[in-house]
């Protein structure tokens, strides 16, 4: 037997390569299906509610009801009735929710009704915001982080929505404590589709959310395309209605993004 | 509850069967002993061993054991094995006594190539059904991804199995669960038999023998999995000179060291394997990239040593490891342990017994080191299982295989421990653990001439054991009740597994066969990703977890063409499936105690028609095969109740195999398949919500991802005439020759300028890979 082993360098002509692209899939029509969302807040007295209806995936644009009766009532026997405001949305101007209350939704188009049930729940204060820089593989990110003493002994959810600039507020995250309650958490916000730039002004709303509501945004968050089967996030409106009916406790807070070194949250 | 009453009805069966054999067996002698490789002292299995002017047979089994009666006196036997020299001699045999046998291996002179290693026409008169074969030098030359031949991708071209997708080494068979396919290497249960994510197998094909796969008619002796068996064995080592062993490939290189350590008498068998892809990134000059970590290893190990000609004690093992890391801030590492402690005893010269050991494990880590999130996450499963397994030759028409054997499983679900100052909370959950014993016989029975019989009885009793608290879940998931147990045998899950094979040979050429078998399995990986991840959580069944059951029933035509030249077979099947496991939206699977709440229940159906036609000699060889299939579930809560095609259910599934002997240096070969994409959820509608653009999904799996397609050639070349003593060859691939950009994912967004208009993108993972690796042994 030989006693020295002798090997052959290999010249390499490996390569392992993705790609993507476009393509075209022809996707079945569907029935129609009623979408309600109503997200209540404590921000101010006006409060908006959405209605509309699922469209074909080709269709160009959306299909919003505009024929709907909307009204909202409180376990204190008061009655708030949202007008339509055209392109799907119902407003009432003078409607302050209240941790106290329990309230009802009750839409209907069409001759049919569509209702859900919720509360608000307490806001959960922040310590301290700040913003940090990240070098993950080369690239620099940036994210805005909430420093926070999560409530000992409840599960608490947590919803973000961001707005660049002043756009429109979109999801970003939901969050809850089943792995850190009663710790001091950081909840670390990034851009979700679009990254936070330098000099950008961006605006956190940070909710503090029902289990109901949660659960409909963390499946939205969970479904990506390695998902073995996605379907439509769980709602809590009745007779089929796909959305949600939430009463948030909401804090906005505003940072600028600056060029900051790593890891400088105060 | 006792677990008396099953082992007295078994022993009364062996009792009767015992007795009856006896009758048979008066006024013979029996030859029995080992058939092995005279170079290497490897044990063959299934070599034919023939009397003709007697007109009987045998095979070995799969320890390279056999036994035979025959009438006293002088007989010509003949001793076969493809890839080998046939023995041939003339024995007086007065009295029953031991022999063994050494075949002398052709390899190096044989040209042409050699695909089955069966008895020529056994797939014709053999009773086994949905079975099939293969050895290490069969998938040699089958070319596959990044140049690693590969046990489990070789499987994927036999018609009824079904790739896990793209160069991904996981399998379905005959329309059933990624899960439900039991992969034994030397009798331990591999949970989780993939590297990098998919891409290699765990099985490095230096240190395999052989490998057996059972996708229906499944014998009696295998149990715990509802779908199929695959069978592998690893070499003994080469109990008559040192030999080494290797290979250097871009990814990964291997070596094996083999030899005796008593001559004829004892040997070993070491073999390693490593990926290096790692060292690339040790080139980067980024500190974070040059400390991350990719790769994978693989150890295999096995001795044997013979006591004498009775006692044979085999140990053996497999460790193998993947690990990834970024920088110091994550890391992610698993594996799967066994090791295999066997005692071979010939009782007698018709009696054969073998006693086994196993453990097994498969654990994963996970390592977070970030600021104030400084925890690791481990899990485990594990079983240790005890097997007396007993072969009974009575005579050449009955052969009866009895045994029993005891499973501890047991799972430690993924817990959570966070490290001091870390703003994370340790979370533990329940060890779950549970005791399979099972009891089985077999009888392989040829009553007339043209008619062979498998049949049997397996009987399966899971205990589902304590400690821990059980919770109990209303319609909606939710706990509404918990009970909390100790030390104790919380329920019985009692199961009897029918099995039968039979065929009815027409002629020496074609012949009819037909099956039918029960399997439970009370093991359970909960995926819900499309492709199967070490972190799928593992569950046993429980008070909410019901076992897994099995019925198919199998019929089949089998002819053999121009001498054995061609095999043909058609087989079709149909599969009943019971207790199936999926889970509700958004559903919580990791560190959650109230997980079975979140696990939905339902039933499933397979069946199909296979097609194979086989070319076994000549220069050219390979095979053609072809799958129609359906496979699909019914759930109450999904889809409205409405059955549904199963992720896997592919329509058509075509592979083509083709090796051809160039000259005696050059061997090609080429693969082409083709299937129908697998059934996926894609929207129907679409919504907005919050300015978001959100998918509206109608029908659960309602769609199909586009056709999957591709070819792969590869090219081996040895030069002969080297040193006696040193020989190497070199092989070459080509994956995905004509660059077919295959969907892997098909993702759906918002037209960047216009977010009322929703695209579709088609993401491919792999275009054309070529690949080239050194082999070398002396």
């Amino acid at each position: 037997m030989r006693s020295i082993l002798t090997y052959i360098a290999v010249v390499s002509l490996f390569f392992f390569n993705s790609c993507e692209e476009k393509i075209d899939i022809d996707l079945n029509d569907s029935d129609p299906r009623i979408v309600i969302e109503a997200n209540l807040t404590n921000e101010d007295r006006n409060q908006e509610i959405l209605v509309s209806r699922t469209v074909n995936f080709d269709s160009p644009e959306f299909d919003q009801v505009d024929n709907a009766s909307v009204v909202v009532k409180g376990s204190n026997g008061r009655n708030y009735t949202f007008t339509p405001a055209g392109n799907g949305l119902y407003t009432n101007n003078n409607f302050f929710v209240n941790t106290q209350i329990t309230y009802t939704l009750e839409v209907s188009v069409d001759n049919k009704t569509y209702s859900s049930k919720g509360t608000m729940v307490d806001y959960v204060e922040i310590d301290s915001m700040g913003v940090t820089k990240e070098n993950i593989f080369n690239e620099d990110y940036y994210f805005v982080n909430l420093k926070f003493e999560d409530p000992k002994g409840v599960p608490n959810y947590y919803l973000y929505t961001v707005s660049i600039n002043d756009g429109p507020f979109k999801f970003n995250a939901v969050q809850n404590d089943k792995f850190n309650d009663a710790q001091v958490v950081t909840h670390q916000i990034g851009g979700r589709n679009d990254e936070f730039k330098v000099g950008d002004k961006v605006k956190v709303r940070r909710q503090i959310v029902s289990k109901e509501l949660y659960t409909y945004w963390n499946e939205y968050q969970l479904t990506n395309p390695g998902s073995a089967a996605p379907g439509n996030p769980t709602g809590n409106i009745s007779n089929g209605a796909l959305g949600y009916f939430g009463i948030s406790n909401v804090r906005d807070y505003t940072v600028t993004i600056a060029d900051a070194d790593d890891d400088d949250l105060e | 509850m006792n677990k008396l009453p099953i082992l007295r009805i078994l022993g009364t069966m062996i009792m009767v069967l015992f007795s009856v054999f006896h009758v048979y067996a008066q006024n013979k002698v029996t030859l029995s002993g080992y058939i092995k490789d005279g170079g290497s002292g490897e044990s063959l299995i299934a070599a034919l061993i023939k009397f003709p002017d007697l007109k009987l047979s045998s095979y070995s089994n799969n320890y390279g054991f056999y036994s035979v009666s025959i009438p006293a006196g002088k007989h010509a036997v003949e001793i076969s094995f493809v890839g080998y020299q046939t023995y041939q001699d003339t024995l007086q045999v007065d009295a029953s006594k031991q022999m063994n046998f050494e075949l002398i291996s052709t390899s190096n002179t044989i040209e042409e190539v050699v695909v089955s290693a069966k008895k020529e026409d056994g797939n014709v008169t053999s009773a086994q059904m949905g079975s099939l074969k293969f050895t290490m030098e069969e998938v040699k030359n089958v070319p596959v991804i990044f140049g690693e031949r590969d046990i489990l991708k070789t499987i994927q071209l036999l018609p009824g199995v079904a790739s896990g997708g793209e160069g991904s080494s996981s399998f379905y068979v005959r329309g059933g669960g990624g899960d439900q396919n039991l992969i034994l290497l030397d009798e331990a249960t591999v949970y989780n038999a993939s590297h990098l994510l998919g891409f290699f197998s765990t099985f490095n094909s230096d240190a395999v023998k052989d490998a057996n796969l059972y996708k229906g008619g499944i014998p009696a002796q295998y149990g715990g999995r509802i779908s199929s068996v695959m069978d592998i064995n690893m070499l003994d080592g080469n109990n008559k000179k040192f030999a080494v062993e290797g290979g250097l490939g871009l990814i990964a290189s291997r070596l094996k060291v083999e030899g005796p350590i008593v001559k004829d008498k004892s040997s070993f068998m070491l073999s390693g394997r490593r990926t290096y892809a790692d060292m690339f990134l040790k080139l980067s000059k980024d500190e974070t990239v040059n400390q991350s970590k990719l790769y994978f290893y693989d150890l295999n190990a096995k001795v044997n040593y013979k006591l004498n000609d009775r006692n044979t004690v085999y140990l053996s093992g497999y460790f193998g490891k993947d690990d990834l890391g970024y920088s110091d801030l994550f890391g992610f590492d698993w594996g799967n342990a066994t090791a295999t402690v066997r005692w071979n005893h010939v009782l007698n010269n018709q009696l054969f017994s073998n006693t086994t050991l196993i453990y097994s494990d498969f654990t994963y880590n996970v390592n977070v080191n970030n600021d104030d999130s400084d925890f690791t996450i481990a899990s485990k499963i594990r079983n240790w299982n005890l097997k007396q397994d007993f072969s009974y030759y009575s005579n050449n028409n009955n052969v009866l295989k009895f045994g029993v054997n005891l499973l501890q499983q047991r799972i430690r679900p993924a817990s959570l421990e966070a490290k001091a100052g870390s703003a994370v909370n340790s979370i533990a959950v329940d060890n779950r653990q549970g005791i399979e014993a099972a009891a089985y016989v077999s009888h392989e029975w040829k009553p007339i001439e043209n008619l062979s019989i498998i049949y049997g009885l397996r009987f399966n009793d899971f205990m589902v054991l304590g400690p821990g608290t059980f919770y109990d879940f209303d319609q909606d998931g939710e706990p509404i009740a918990e009970k909390t147990y100790g030390n104790e045998v919380i329920k019985h899950y009692l199961n009897v597994e029918p099995r039968a094979s039979m065929a009815y040979i027409l002629s020496p050429r074609n012949s009819i066969k037909a099956s039918y078998n029960r399997i439970a399995q009370n093991l359970h990986q909960l995926t819900n990703t499309t492709s199967s991840l070490p972190t799928d959580q593992y569950v046993v069944s429980s008070l909410n977890i019901k076992p897994q059951i099995a019925d198919q029933v199998a019929l089949g035509y089998f002819q053999n063409f121009s001498n054995n030249a061609y095999e043909f077979s058609v087989e079709s099947y149909y599969k009943k499936l019971d207790n199936q496991i999926d889970f509700r939206n958004g559903a919580d699977l990791q560190a959650n105690k109230y997980m079975e709440g979140d696990l939905l229940y339902g039933i499933g159906r397979a069946y199909g028609v296979e097609f194979l036609l086989r070319k076994n000699k000549g220069k050219l060889n390979g095979w053609v095969s072809y799958t129609l299939a359906k496979s699909e579930r019914q759930f109450d809560q999904i889809n409205d109740g409405n059955w549904y095609a199963a992720r896997q259910d592919r329509t058509h599934d075509i592979s083509i195999v083709g090796i051809y002997q160039l000259s005696p240096k050059w061997n090609l070969g080429a693969t082409f398949v083709y299937n129908t994409g697998n059934a996926i959820t894609f929207p129907s509608g679409k919504y907005q919500v919050n300015g978001t653009t959100m998918f509206y999904y109608t029908e659960r799996n309602g769609y199909r991802m586009p056709a999957y397609h591709r070819l792969d050639l590869s090219a081996n070349y040895e030069p002969k005439n080297q040193d006696k003593r040193f020989n190497s060859s070199w092989s070459f691939g080509l994956y995905n020759a004509y660059n077919r950009r295959n969907a892997y994912i098909i993702d759906f967004r918002e037209n960047e300028t216009n977010p009322n208009i929703t695209e579709a993108y088609k993401i491919a993972l792999f275009g054309i890979i070529p690949s080239v690796t050194w082999n070398f042994k002396f």
